[in-house]
């Protein structure tokens, strides 16, 4: 009998053994090894870097100020010297797309940064106060969203901008700060301004269904019946669930700005030449691209690239972040 | 279900009515006085004579409360009166009439177009998932998704005018059925086409994977009756919905097409407004805009009980 | 009698991720005419998926390795698809475990019931109408008519597990196979639908498997049980014999961790220790030798275990896939 123990403890041992763990990972990691994976995100993501990586150091490696006019080397094709050739009032156009750049991302940046908090503080207090608070919000959130955004920002920007630039006015001629004489700040303030106001209901919408489905799951109820304080559920379990899809959003809202932004300054309302908006730019090379294609190529290929880029890294994002599972 | 109408048709008045409210104090107090706009605007303008601009204003009612005001212009928004343009002196009502159609015809057009084959290629996709054609589709998809009409729409423009050189500029408006209306089109439908794509995607991945369609299965009927017959409604159903989203998107995007192809539709309607702030224009567009919006929202409450029974009837259930 | 379905060596497998599950490896089994066969085991053995081989209507990441099946005497893995959709439904036919999800939410039940017989047997709407409504209420409806009207989630759990079944049934299958029809209903519910089943076999002509994970449930149905576990038949016996005189470790540990009504004594309820293994790998030695208190080396050593008979040579319907007669815990 004993021996027979022995030799069964043995084979037992050797059984176990034989069952190897399998390595398991964080939840974080797990996410990042799945980004990774995907080369589309991956690509996506090295290009949003290096368009934020220019947008910070464009104005120390443009081979020419932005401004610079030389009215001898207008319209030119490609060429060593400028490698998106120039426009029509002869300033290089590669320096412009980078300023565009600078352009797209500082917009695109604080408009996302704005209406998430924006909307995070809205969201939150439908949420958690509900009621006809709640139910406030959401029409509000549904009216907003109701108007086609880009007549809505529109009407906004020309309505508000002759008061902004009559106080703009008043307020040079009181303090004679030089400050106030820059009427390029108008137009960014403006821009930005209406952005953030068309974006946060959205992202408000998103969150406050995120706060919304988190609390009533099981396992957060159960937290809530065992005494874990509101802040404690808040730090524990909805913050760290809800990442997923606010990662995704707030890159999704990202992407959706910059290409706002580039919309309105295409239109003519939103950052005004001379300072270049990608959006302008094409506006102006619409004009003349039978003859000059270059001027409106450039900023137009730029432009789709990162929208692609973004598109693919949000795709990237989401598949990370909330996987399926099926495959 | 006609409760269900009801209650969202009352949800519409109040909504559109705020949109007015908003858009008309924001035309009254902010860019300033309509009759100085005109009058500031004539060339030379040397007539400036304050009495005379106190009396015209007077007379045209401008110094009433606001409020009146907005009644006023209430009253006669239904009886179908937009007034009229403060730069042209048309009446609003009938740039309107000329404009609505065109951007009415191409955005059908368009929505047919991207609806039909969207789906259709996100079920192939779906259908043939990890093979090929998925990965195509997919990532047609995805890279066609972000990019906005007026890149899409100039670089495609040169490519086929300029790189191919296989039609003209397409530029103006000549009929639903002209040639030139082919790359506008295209362009409009692309990209909400791409968003389509991966919703029936998607939908279908999804459905394959449920119970029921084991269970069809397991009664020997063939493929093509499993895919129309128990799949297509479960769909149709993510597809209608994203079809209202993205029907209003493509009011923010007949505005850029028109103004890239110079089509007289509503969007360039909407761009003169604005960039020369005819208020008037202005308020009629946006009391268009979104009343479409909230129209095609209803429609989408409507069609959406229809394919899913569960949406009406949720408490039901019969014992035995 | 013939046998109507006759199973060799089948082995069915799973990729997942980068590793390969074993599901099935390597069970035969033959079913006769009339006979209602009934197939245990824990959740995870493979028995639904064993069966599922059968119609191949496993989900894609599945694959079936090897295996004969034969129906009616035709080798049925190798007939084309078209074929095969011809025996689905027609002349064997699948009653599944969730009935809410088995049934699609958005058709009408007049439309999801009709459809096998509109395309097998090529009858028009009306006439399937017909047949469908004797059928409902051959599984107990009295308001047949009116129920063709609703949608599924418009009926309780048990009444769309009797649709299920009368839709198993519309083409008059040879073979139905009932993968634990009862596991999501309430126990008032599984009675019911144990009384239908029972009902059916006794009135129609078609052999049954039962695939169920309750061992009270066999009791008083089936004629014949198979025991699974890990992907192997490890018991196979006439269900009084398998009750009365198991000889397989497992099946000895399942029935006794059966709690029972009338012990005078309060005992703690008997439990297998340690749990069922990976799957992952194919075991070379038997796969319940580390639960098992009877083993001995020879279960460890690189023997896979093969059904074998007892000493009831007079009763070849007894077998154990065992190297120990349990009775006595000796060497066979």
């Amino acid at each position: 009998m004993k021996d027979k123990i022995d030799t069964v403890e043995n084979a037992k041992a050797n059984f176990l053994a034989a069952i190897k763990d399998t390595p398991s990972n964080s939840l974080k990691k797990d996410a990042f090894l799945r980004l990774i994976a995907n080369k589309g995100a991956v690509i996506g993501l090295i290009i949003i870097s290096l368009l934020i990586l220019v947008a910070f150091i464009g104005p120390y490696i443009t081979p020419y100020d932005f401004l610079l006019q030389n009215l001898e080397i207008r319209n030119q094709w490609i060429s060593w010297a400028h490698p998106f050739g120039t426009d029509d009032l002869g300033r290089d156009i590669l320096s412009r797309v980078i300023y565009g750049a600078r352009t797209a991302v500082i917009l695109s940046v604080s408009i996302t940064i704005i209406s998430f908090l924006i909307g995070i503080v809205v969201g939150s207090i439908g949420a958690y106060v509900g009621g006809k608070v709640d139910a406030f919000i959401v029409w509000f959130i549904d009216l907003t969203m109701s108007i086609p955004s880009l007549l809505l920002v529109i009407v906004l920007n020309t309505s508000l901008k002759p008061p902004l630039m009559r106080w703009m006015e008043t307020q040079y001629l009181e303090t004679k700060n030089t400050v106030f004489r820059e009427t390029i700040w108008v137009d960014f303030v403006l821009v930005f301004g209406c952005l953030a106001l068309i974006k946060w209901p959205k992202a408000a919408r998103i969150i406050r269904a995120q706060i919304l489905s988190i609390r009533n799951k099981n396992y957060v109820v159960a937290a809530r019946a065992a005494g874990v304080t509101t802040f404690g559920i808040l730090r524990r379990y909805i913050i760290p669930n809800a990442m997923g899809p606010v990662i995704v959003l707030f890159s999704a809202i990202l992407g959706e700005a910059m290409v706002l932004e580039s919309a309105f300054s295409f239109l003519g309302v939103g950052v005004r030449p001379p300072m270049p908006s990608w959006g302008n730019m094409i506006s102006d090379g619409l004009r003349v691209w039978h003859l000059y294609p270059h001027i409106l190529a450039a900023p137009a290929a730029v432009l789709a690239i990162i929208t692609m880029a973004f598109s693919f890294l949000g795709d990237g994002l989401n598949d990370a972040l909330n996987p399926r599972q099926w495959e | 279900m006609w409760k269900y109408i009801g209650n969202r048709l009352l949800l519409w008045i109040p909504t559109v009515l705020v949109v007015l409210l908003v858009v008309y104090a924001l035309a009254f107090y902010g860019a300033g006085d309509p009759i100085k706009l005109i009058f500031l605007r004539a060339p030379g303008d040397v007539a400036y004579n304050p009495e005379r601009i106190e009396a015209i204003r007077e007379a045209a009612g401008l110094n009433r409360p606001f409020l009146v005001q907005f009644w006023n212009y209430l009253l006669h928004l239904v009886q179908g009166d937009f007034g009229n343009s403060l730069i042209s002196g048309r009446r609003v009502g009938n740039m309107i009439a000329h404009a609505f159609p065109i951007t009415l015809q191409l955005g059908l057009a368009a929505t047919v177009f991207l609806a039909i084959l969207g789906t259709a290629l996100g079920v192939i996709a779906a259908l043939n998932h990890n093979r090929w054609l998925d990965n195509v589709i997919s990532a047609f998809a995805m890279g066609v998704w972000g990019v906005p009409v007026f890149v899409s729409g100039p670089l495609l423009m040169m490519f086929f005018v300029k790189g191919l050189d296989i039609m003209d500029v397409p530029y103006g408006w000549h009929g639903l059925f002209d040639s030139m209306v082919i790359l506008p089109l295209l362009v409009l439908a692309i990209t909400p086409m791409a968003l389509i794509i991966r919703q029936a995607r998607s939908a279908v991945l999804e459905v394959l994977s449920e119970d029921y369609i084991r269970t069809a299965r397991s009664k020997g009927i063939p493929n093509i009756q499993i895919v129309v017959r128990h799949m297509m409604k479960s769909v149709l159903i993510p597809v209608v919905s994203q079809l209202g989203l993205l029907i209003i998107n493509m009011l923010n995007n007949a505005v850029l097409i028109e103004t890239v192809f110079g089509i007289p539709g509503l969007g360039q309607l909407a761009v003169t407004s604005i960039t020369t702030s005819d208020y008037p224009v202005i308020l009629a567009l946006v009391f268009i805009g979104s009343t479409v919006v909230v129209t095609v929202n209803l429609l989408v409450d409507i069609v959406f009980p229809l394919l899913d029974p569960r949406a009406l009837s949720k408490k039901e259930t019969k014992e035995v | 009698m013939k046998a109507i379905l006759e199973v060799k060596n089948l082995e069915t497998t799973f990729k997942q991720r980068k590793s390969i599950i074993h599901a099935v490896n390597g069970v035969s089994f033959s079913l006769r005419k009339g006979e209602m066969l009934g197939v245990v085991g824990e959740s995870g053995c493979g028995k639904s998926v064993s069966m599922l081989s059968i119609v191949n209507l496993l989900p894609p990441a599945a694959t079936i390795e090897n295996g004969q099946i034969f129906f009616d005497g035709q080798d049925i893995r190798k007939m084309n698809k078209r074929n095969m959709q011809h025996i689905r439904g027609n002349k064997i036919g699948m009653i599944f475990q969730d009935p809410m999800t088995s049934l699609n939410p958005l058709m009408k039940i007049s439309a999801q019931i009709p459809e096998a017989l509109i395309y097998h047997k090529k009858l028009s709407k009306s006439q399937a109408l017909e047949r469908s409504t004797e059928l409902l209420e051959l599984v107990g409806f009295s308001n047949a008519r009116e129920l063709l009207n609703e949608y599924p989630h418009q009926l309780s759990g048990g009444m769309q597990q009797r649709v299920m079944i009368a839709m198993a049934l519309t083409c008059d299958p040879q073979v139905l196979i009932c993968d634990e029809p009862t596991t999501a209903l309430d126990v008032t519910i599984q009675a019911q639908i144990v009384e239908l089943i029972k009902d059916l076999h006794v009135k129609l002509d078609s052999s049954i498997i039962l695939i169920t994970h309750d061992l009270g449930l066999i009791a008083g149905m089936v004629d014949r049980v198979i025991v699974m576990y890990s992907g192997f038949f490890v018991e196979e016996a006439l269900v009084d014999d398998l009750y009365n005189d198991p000889r397989h470790p497992y099946t000895i540990g399942l029935l006794k961790s059966i709690p029972k009504l009338r012990e005078q004594e309060v005992t703690r309820l008997a439990s297998i220790e340690g749990s069922p293994p990976d799957l992952l790998e194919k075991p070379q030695f038997c796969p319940f030798a580390p639960r098992c208190r009877y083993s001995v080396e020879r279960c460890w050593r690189k023997n896979p275990v093969l059904t074998i008979v007892p000493e009831k040579d007079n009763n070849p319907t007894h077998k154990a896939a065992c190297w120990v007669d349990t009775r006595n815990g000796v060497q066979k």
